[in-house]
Parts: C-alpha cells; structure tokens; sequence
C-alpha cells in the first residue's frame, strides 16, 4: 500500500516544460473545474510582506519561550500586548506589538535541511517545478503598479532558487542586493534614450520574425524579460532615493533596517510582494549570543515597520509573514549551538486576511515534539493564499494543465483566517 | 614534462585514434527510422532539412560551445562536396575547443557548480578539459571520478566529486542516483518513495552502504583531506513512518547485493589513526565503479544516452533527466533501448555517439515548424530550440563582437615576438600551436565568462528556460559588453563604422552575430536604422546590441 506522506504524485513527474505542454496526465485532478481566475480577482490589489530569518531562527529564542525548562536557554518569557501571550525578552519591541500578529508554534516540516525547508515553506509542497508564494501572488494579484515587478526580494546573498515554477518567468522574483539600485539600469554610456528605443523596437521586430513558426513560450519569456527591463530603468528613482533620516534614525542604520525601509517604499508603491531576508540565524555555535545580536537587530526594526504598515493604513490590504526554513533544536550542542530542526517550530503572520493577537498549536514542555495542531508548508502556504483572498483550491491559470494551486490533500489553518 | 609538452603529446593521441567505425555507422540511420515508425503522422508534420547557415550555428554551439566565425560560415557555404557536414562534424570534434565546451557542460551535470570544498575548481576543469581532448569514454570517467580517494596527487583532481561533497551519504548518493542511474532518490532517503514503485528505500541505503565505511581523513602534514575507510560498520535503517528496521549490504538497485568477504584476522592494509588514513583490506568503496557501470546495470547507460540525446536534441527521452521510473515512460522506449545498447557496444564512445547523434536527420532539420502550434508531445518533426547556456551565450558574445579574434590574434603575435632564451615551448606544428592558443585565450577571457555565469547560471535547470529582468538589463546595459563594442583593433564595430556601403555592413552584421546573410527586408531595415540618427558610431553599438539581445542571438535553433 501506498503511503500517504505528502510526496505528491505531481511532485516527482513533472517538469515545468511538462506543465506547459501536457506531456504528463494530473491524474486525480481531472475533475476541477477550470481556472476562471483573473475575473473573480478583479480589484484585488491586496500586497505581502515577507520577512524572511535565513539560517533557521530558534523558536525557544523568539515565538516559543521555555524558560527554567532544561533545554530553554538562558532567556526569559516576556508578557506582549496580548494577555496570556509570552514571548522572548530578545523581541521586547514586537512583544509591544503582538497585538498585530499571531504565532503558529506547531510546524512540522519532516527536514532538517536549509533547502528543503526554505522551499517547502515558500511553495507548498515538498518537491516539485512548484511557484514560490510570492510568484503566485504576483500573477494572481491585481499589481497597484505594473510597472513594477510583482515580487521583489531584498537581500544581501546569493541564493539562486527557481521561484516561478511553472508559471511565466515574469513572475520570478526580482532580485534586490540590499538598497543598491539593481545593476545595470543606466544606458550605457553616449547612448540616447531615443536610441535605445529604436534599439529595443528593432529587438522586438527581429524577435517577431523569428517567432513565426517557433516556439513561443521561451521567445515570450524573453521578450517579457526586456519588457520588465525597460520599466525598471524607468523606475530608476525609486531604488536611487536617498532613505530619510528620520527613518534611519527610527529603523536604525544597519542593512536590514535600511532593507525594511526600502521594503516599505516598494509596497507604498505598489509592488505585490515584497520580499526582506535578514541573514545568519544559522547558530550551530554560540546560539544564545548569536540570537542576542541577531534579534537585537531584527526587533526594534521590524516592529518599527509593523507600527508604520499599521498607521499607514496598509495591514489592511498587506499580509504580514515572519518565517525561516525551520527552528533550531531545543538540545544544546557542545558549542552551545542550536541545529537544523524542521519538526517543532514557529513562525508569526499578520496582517490582512489574519486573526490576530492568537497562538495555533504548542508543542510539548521540553520543545521537543509538537503536542497539538501540527502544520507543516502546506497547510501554511495555504493559508497565505486565503488571507489574500486567493483560492488555493482552484487551478493555476495556465494553458493546457489542471494544476491545483495548493495541495489538494492538505487544508489552510482555519482558525488563523479571519 | 612541462604542461606544454603533456598537451602536446595528448593531442598526439588524438590523432592517431583511427576515426569512424564501420558496425556503427548506422546508428543514425536507425534513429531516424523508429523516429517514422513510431508516429504515423511524421512525415506530414516533418520539417525540411536545415540550411547550410542553420546547421553550422547549431553543430559549433553544440560541439565548440560557440557560434561560428563569419569566415568560417562563408567557407561552409562556398563548399560543394556533399559530404560536408559529415567533414565538419569530424573536424570539430577533433578541436581543443570542443574538449573545453564538454568541460563546461560536464562540469555543471557533475558538480551543479558546487564552491570549493577541498579541491580547487581550476583543477578539476583542467582535468575534465584533458580528459574530454582524449575522448574519454563515459564508463572510464565513472571509474575515475568513483575511485579516486584524493591520496594520491595525480587522481586527486578526479576526487573532487567525492571530496567537495564531504563525503555526505546523502549529497553523494543523491548525486550518484541523479548522475549516473538517472534517478533522484531524495525522497527515498527516509521512506519507500510514495508514488513511485522502483524508488524504494533499499534503493537509497544500497547505495549509502558503499560510503558506509568511509570518512575524510586529513592528512596531518600537509593539511589535505582525503577518503579513508573503515573496515567494518553495517548500514541500517529504519523508516520514519513504519518503524520496520533493515540492514543492507552495498547494492546498486535491483542489481545482486555485494556482500562482504570473511572478515579477515588482520582487516587492515594500513589501520586507521590520527596520522594514518584507513585502507582496509577488503573496501566497500572500491566496489562502487565496478558496480555502477557493469553491463546488468541497464540504468547506467540508459542515463548516460538519455542525457546526451537531450545535450543535442534539446529534449530528453526521459524527462526530467533524473526522473527514470514506471510512471515516467519514455517518450520513444525502442528508440532509448537502441541508443543505450549501441552506447553500450561502443564501449561508452561519447565522440563516436555525438557524432552519430549529429548525423541524423533528427538534428540536421530545420527549426521551422510546418503548423504555428506547439506539439504536445516531443516528435522530432523539427528542430528543437535550445536556450544557450552561460558559457555558450559568453563565448559567442565574444565571438560576434571580435573579442575572441583580437584576443587570438595579440596571443599570436605575443609568440612570434617571443626570444629564443624564453622558456616557453618551441611551436612546430599546427595542432599544437591550436591547443596552445585556445589555452592561453580560455584563460585571458575566463574573467568575463565567469561573470556571465554568474548572470545566467539560473537557466542550468535541463529543460527550463528563465529569463529574468535582471539578465535582460545585463544584456542591454552592461558596462562590460559596451566595452566589447567600443571600435578597436579591427573589431566588429570597427569594422562596420569602416564599412560606407550599408547593404556590405548588414551583410557583415549578419554574418557575424547571426551567422548567416540578412534577407532584403533585413538589410532594408539596418539601412533604415542608421539613417534615422547622425551619431554613427553609437548608431552602429545598438544595432550589434540590438542583435545581441535578440532572440535568434539567444537560443540554439
């Protein structure tokens, strides 16, 4: 007999070619109803900010406190604006603020790898050409400025992962190294914009005749890539503004603050999904000052950026993800580190869509297991999806396949959803 | 012997392997032939057969890595033998360029452009780039990269695929099922894989029992880390859904288990310490190379035929490459049964078998499809078109702006103005003096090709095409290729801001960045295009730049 453990038969067949030309049958699925999207999403200019602790934040540091408790490390619980509710005392400034969130504190992601966590939580479903949340956001969302790419990721390394899937490659994310403008968006030097114009139009004529007769999914991704280039170079002054003092002085001055900063600007821009990584939670060594530092940096700026999303009126129609790829372990390794542990962990979400001021799931009193309401990416992923009002029953909008958006064995977390 | 001298006498070998084989000269004509067979609509859907310009863009890009020079395109198109084609596949097969385009492509399928661990990257490339100029056979390669510890100097290159992993049962045998048996065993690390019937767990531990044994050893003199092994230690397992528990000897597949021999009173030829590496008497390791490529292991060359049909077609018979299983069938099952068989007899020939893949009517067809739709399924009616990857899109780049033929041409120069007292080696022929070149050109222009890796290495994914803004801006804007369009040294654009006549400079622009003539209309419009602006030199970078970024620039079709 065939077990049921979340390896989904799409997972392990299909290539994103295969989606777009119907090489392979979705067996099982045959009897949804094709996707009528676009229609039923008219007007929804809903946005996502994700904030992204690369590495694997301790849950024990941050939304699951253990304290006095033999695996708990040297913190303490502090009380939060919600009553009842306790977190670490390394996150005083969101402890003020827990008001806006709610913390899942029941994930179970089955790895303890950095990849295999990371893209479990970002696409749903543990294997797979799958869309990250952010693609999918992106295509099915109205953008409140097409001009600019629908799901923008600021960060500071190198991680190269395939975010659009099977959808079409103007959805991957676009890739912001810190509040650098992106590489490449001035003409090159002598060259007029009435040139490069000319220049661009004779590339689209002499792609149009190469296109008859061809293929026409690559030569579209193409075309579509320039098409986003050019727009970019015309939103040149967003990525080159000066960041205000007072916001410097409010956010702080290091990358990440000035990180969040930008990711505010983009999304009162109107960028769909907004995308910051703050890196090095990585703590097999020295967890406890690592988190110190880590989350010193982290709190006072996120919670700054809650506090302006909310008085700006944009939790409304932005949901807020804090997440990693998984927690750390609650035993202490030799060199008071923390390891991988992807099987009893937290995350917070907030914003539009959410029910906040709650926690879903505990895990047991040493942190070692999940003792009530186990999640893991897919539930969650789903529940993302309808916080922004998108049904993740229904199919991708794509020619020719019958995919689910989410895992079709797996439910959102209701509770969360407002 | 100097680095020269061991080019100098690889190449040696090279040419006096005796060329073509008479049992398998057929091999193309029988592809071709189940290609009909298998679908009763073909030859009403086939596409003509590419033009001479077609197919000497597409052969040098698959087998240099580049496009053709404008010479080289015009020297094709003059010739009247009707053998020809077979000529100048023979012919560029035989170029040292062609060892270092295997090497890039090589390089990625093995490694995945993995960071140094333990073997610097400069020097497995190397390797890989000598072994292709001697036509390494696919099944030698196995055994070089499955047995080298790294102990000793002159295999430790080969070691890389072993060492830069760590050793890492799961990182090896995930590599090992993916490169060599076509199987991406992930999931079947921790569970019969759930939908898939021949991707048990006995499959992934049979594997991990190979390595069960071995560890990295550093060496305390000098630093270096090697494999050592142990010599016992069982691999067990135990499934995290059903708790059953088993134990397995080493084994690839459904192939017999390689159970160990008697243990011996003394299991060691040199035992495990602080300052010595492990070497027991009998190694589980050593068994690994002989395991994988013997000839029961139908998976083995099943795979390695699979990938290279989809290295010149553009498709796998299997698809995803890595995804062999009963619920993945392949497109053209007798088709992938004649090949694998036929790269089996031919002793893993990967020259031989490019070459053969190369003759067919499958890859000479046109790219021009005779209705507009895309097919569901693969036929081989037409051409497929083929993104080009990082180092195919730097070194053609390269090639239409005449960074190359001017890199080329002051190396050359650099050697005739050469003293007798240099130490360098004395050239005396022209094979040499090409292997010569095309390393010291490699290495001055390796620069820019890493940084187009570093732009475009999202598109390595077989089978998938990214496009993303980011690259479309690096190719419009970058600093680095305005520089290569700056006029120089009888470059591209000093050629054409040379050229008054603007149906001479269309042609020229054509043939250099295109690789073929323009048509009238084309010409027409590059007449156009420098009317409209009085700065000609300007005027004339956007056009190549316009070309450049194209879409006939970008792919292999």
């Amino acid at each position: 007999m065939k077990r049921n453990v979340g390896c989904n038969i799409l997972d392990h067949t299909v290539s994103r070619r295969n989606f777009m030309l119907g090489a392979t049958t979705a067996a099982g699925f045959g009897g949804l109803l094709p996707s009528t999207w676009a229609k039923d999403l008219e007007g929804n200019q809903k946005q996502i900010l994700q904030v992204y602790l690369q590495g694997g934040v301790s849950q024990l540091e941050s939304w699951d406190p253990k304290p006095g408790t033999e695996l708990g490390g040297p913190f303490r619980a502090i009380p939060t604006s919600v009553p009842g509710i306790h977190i670490s005392e390394l996150l005083p400034h969101t402890a003020k603020m827990m008001h806006l969130l709610s913390i899942v504190r029941s994930i179970n992601l089955k790895t303890d790898d950095h990849t295999q966590g990371r893209l479990f939580m970002e696409k749903g479903r543990n294997n797979g050409a799958y869309p990250f949340v952010g693609a999918v956001a992106a295509k099915y969302l109205n953008s409140r400025d097409p001009s600019l790419p629908g799901y923008i990721h600021i960060s500071t390394r190198g991680i190269i992962d395939d975010t659009a899937g099977f959808l079409e490659p103007q959805y991957a994310q676009f890739k912001l190294e810190g509040v650098k403008a992106p590489e490449n968006l001035d003409l090159p030097k002598n060259i007029s914009k009435k040139l490069y114009l000319a220049r661009n139009d004779l590339r689209t004529r002499l792609d149009q005749q190469f296109a008859a007769r061809r293929r026409k999914s690559y030569i579209d991704a193409l075309g579509s890539s320039f098409n986003q280039a050019s727009k970019l170079m015309e939103r040149k002054g967003i990525f080159e503004a000066e960041q205000d003092p007072k916001d410097l002085e409010r956010y702080g001055t290091h990358d990440f603050a000035r990180n969040c900063i930008l990711g505010r600007t983009l999304l009162e821009r109107g960028a769909t999904c907004v995308k910051v990584t703050h890196h090095g939670y990585d703590s097999h060594a020295e967890n406890f000052n690592f988190h110190l530092e880590q989350l010193g940096e982290f709190d006072k700026t996120f919670a700054t950026l809650l506090g302006d999303l909310e008085d700006r009126g944009m939790l409304e129609h932005t949901l807020v993800m804090i997440y990693s790829e998984f927690g750390r372990t609650p035993k202490i390794n030799h060199r008071y580190g923390r390891d991988h542990w992807g099987s009893a962990w937290s995350i917070a979400l907030g914003g539009c869509g959410i029910q906040t001021g709650g926690v879903v799931g505990k895990t047991n009193d040493k942190g070692t297991e999940v003792s009530d309401r186990e999640v893991h990416g897919g539930h969650l992923f789903q529940t993302y999806l309808k916080a922004i009002g998108i049904d993740p029953t229904k199919n991708h909008d794509i020619t020719g396949r019958v995919i689910p958006i989410g895992d079709p064995a797996v439910e959102p977390v209701d509770e969360l959803l407002t | 012997m100097t680095r020269f001298q061991l080019l100098f006498s690889t190449c040696l070998l090279v040419a006096v392997i005796p060329w073509g084989r008479t049992t398998a000269a057929e091999l193309h004509e029988r592809i071709d032939a189940l290609l009909i067979q298998s679908d009763p609509h073909f030859v009403q859907h086939e596409a003509g057969l590419s033009s001479d310009s077609e197919f000497l863009r597409r052969v040098y890009l698959d087998f240099l890595g580049r496009i053709p020079t404008a010479t080289e395109v015009q020297i094709f198109q003059q010739q009247t033998d009707i053998h020809k084609r077979v000529q100048t596949i023979d012919r560029l097969l035989r170029r040292p360029e062609h060892a270092r385009h295997m090497q890039h492509v090589f390089d990625v399928t093995l490694m995945q452009r993995l960071p140094k661990k333990h073997v610097p990257v400069e020097q497995w490339q190397d390797y890989l780039y000598r072994s292709f100029q001697q036509n390494i056979s696919w099944q030698q390669l196995t055994w070089d990269l499955l047995s080298a510890t790294g102990a000793q100097a002159e295999t430790r290159s080969a070691a890389r695929f072993l060492l830069d992993r760590e050793l890492k049962p799961e990182l090896l045998t995930r590599a090992i099922g993916r490169v060599f048996l076509g199987r991406d065993l992930q999931c079947a690390q921790c569970h019969n894989h759930p939908t898939i019937e021949d991707y048990p767990q006995q499959h992934y531990y049979g594997l991990v029992s190979f390595f069960s044994r071995a560890y990295l050893f550093s060496d305390p003199k000098n630093k270096e880390s090697s494999i050592g092994e142990k010599a016992e230690g069982t691999t067990k397992f135990t499934s995290v859904f059903t708790n059953e528990e088993a134990t397995t000897f080493p084994r690839v597949l459904d192939l017999p288990v390689i159970a160990d021999p008697p243990a011996d009173k003394e299991p060691y030829l040199a035992k495990p310490d602080k300052n010595t590496r492990g070497i027991p008497k009998y190694s589980r390791l050593r068994q690994l190379p002989e395991a994988i490529t013997r000839a029961d292991n139908v998976a083995y060359r099943q795979n390695i035929a699979n990938r290279l049909w989809y290295f010149m077609m553009g498709r796998g018979l299997v698809e995803p490459l890595d995804m062999f299983h009963e619920a993945n069938a392949p497109t053209h099952p007798e088709l992938l049964k004649l090949i694998a068989d036929d790269l089996h007899q031919n002793q893993y020939d990967m020259r031989y078998f490019l070459k053969q893949l190369a003759l067919t009517k499958a890859y000479q067809r046109s790219s021009l499809v005779k209705a507009a739709e895309e097919p569901a399924a693969p036929r081989y009616t037409a051409a497929q078109i083929k993104p080009l990857s990082a180092e195919q899109l730097a070194w053609s780049t390269m090639q239409a702006t005449g960074l190359v033929q001017t890199t080329r041409q002051a190396t050359l120069e650099s050697f005739s103005a050469k003293k007798e007292s240099d130490s360098s080696p004395v050239i005396t022929d022209w094979i040499s003096l090409e292997l010569h070149l095309e390393t010291i050109v490699n290495k001055k222009l390796q620069e820019h090709v890493n940084t187009f890796v570093t732009a475009f290495s999202q598109i390595d994914q077989p089978g998938e095409f990214n496009a993303t803004a980011n690259q479309a801006l690096f190719l419009g804007n970058a600093p680095l290729i305005s520089t290569w369009l700056l006029p120089a040294d009888n470059n591209l654009t000093a050629r054409l801001v040379a050229e008054p006549d603007s149906d001479k400079l269309a042609k020229e622009l054509y043939l250099c960045v295109l690789s073929r003539l323009p048509s009238p209309e084309e010409t027409e419009q590059v007449t156009r295009f420098l009317a409209e602006f009085s700065e000609r030199t300007t005027t004339i970078q956007e056009l190549v730049r316009a070309l450049l970024c194209s879409a006939e620039f970008r792919f292999n079709h």
